[in-house]
């Protein structure tokens, strides 16, 4: 029987799920999307009329949809680490497989999305809105293809050699995968909800 | 975690993306800060239960609460 192996306790300080060197990169991102959020919400003091008018060319559904598609992503993330303790691989494979899939609706909807906007005109030197919109988004849109590939890497030996797969490894890119959740909450009600 | 466990967790994070949707479509005064308290909610419930942070030590999760506080608070002030 393949078993998969794992390295730390965890509730130590040094071994936070995921590990510390992934934490710490969560923090310097969430400091980073955080303080351009911020900035925009400063810009938008100066110029309200134009973020609102701005926000509504945007479709809320694609917004939600997208956020929807992300959470079920994660969830079956969750479900994929936690068959993985459980030492059921082929359930496991399943569950990354489902989680992979949600990565790529995401990018399928953003891609619409894109297309859409870049038809209007609406392109990243429209306004200022405009400008956030694309500079956030598309920084996101890079993180969700990194955590594709990390994904499709743990796939790769999950399917090809899983007696070589370390839980912590599975755990840091599960992380990574849902930072990329925690990021899209707080892009998503700045730019498609609140102004 | 137990899978039923998290499922309930992935229909509760629904539930309150549809209700945020909901609540930036009706004109109400404070429709922005209920929907940025809505969204440092979800932000928990996946650092939480998704995550798994809370089986970390304490300070991590207090780091995370902190910045997220810190965030939610000045989108709200501003």
């Amino acid at each position: 029987m393949t078993t998969i192996s794992k390295k730390h306790a965890s509730k130590s300080i040094l071994y936070p799920p995921g590990g510390i060197l992934m934490w710490i990169i969560i923090y310097l991102e969430l400091i980073t999307f955080g303080g351009v959020l911020i900035a925009m919400v400063l810009f938008s003091k100066d110029e309200p009329e134009v973020f609102q008018q701005s926000r509504l060319l945007l479709n809320t559904s694609f917004g939600t949809i997208n956020t929807l598609l992300l959470l079920v992503s994660g969830y079956f993330m969750a479900l994929t680490v936690s068959t993985l303790k459980a030492q059921k691989i082929q359930k496991s494979k399943l569950y990354l497989k489902l989680t992979m899939l949600g990565g790529f609706l995401f990018l399928g909807v953003k891609t619409i999305e894109y297309m859409d906007k870049i038809d209007l005109g609406l392109t990243m030197g429209y306004n200022t809105f405009f400008s956030f919109y694309w500079m956030l988004t598309l920084f996101h849109v890079i993180h969700v293809l990194v955590g594709l590939v990390i994904l499709a890497s743990v796939l790769r030996t999950l399917v090809k050699s899983p007696e070589k797969l370390i839980l912590e490894d599975v755990e840091a890119s599960a992380t990574f995968w849902h930072m990329c959740d925690l990021i899209w909450l707080l892009l998503f009600p700045l730019i498609y909800l609140v102004f | 975690m137990k899978q039923k466990a998290l499922l309930y967790v992935l229909m509760v994070l629904i539930l309150l993306t549809v209700i945020s949707a909901v609540i930036s479509n009706l004109k109400i005064g404070n429709a922005t800060d209920i929907i940025m308290i809505l969204a440092a909610l979800k932000f928990l419930v996946v650092a939480f239960y998704f995550m798994e942070l809370r089986d970390a030590h304490i300070f991590w999760k207090l780091l995370l609460i902190g910045c997220l506080t810190i965030f939610t608070g000045l989108t709200i002030i501003i």
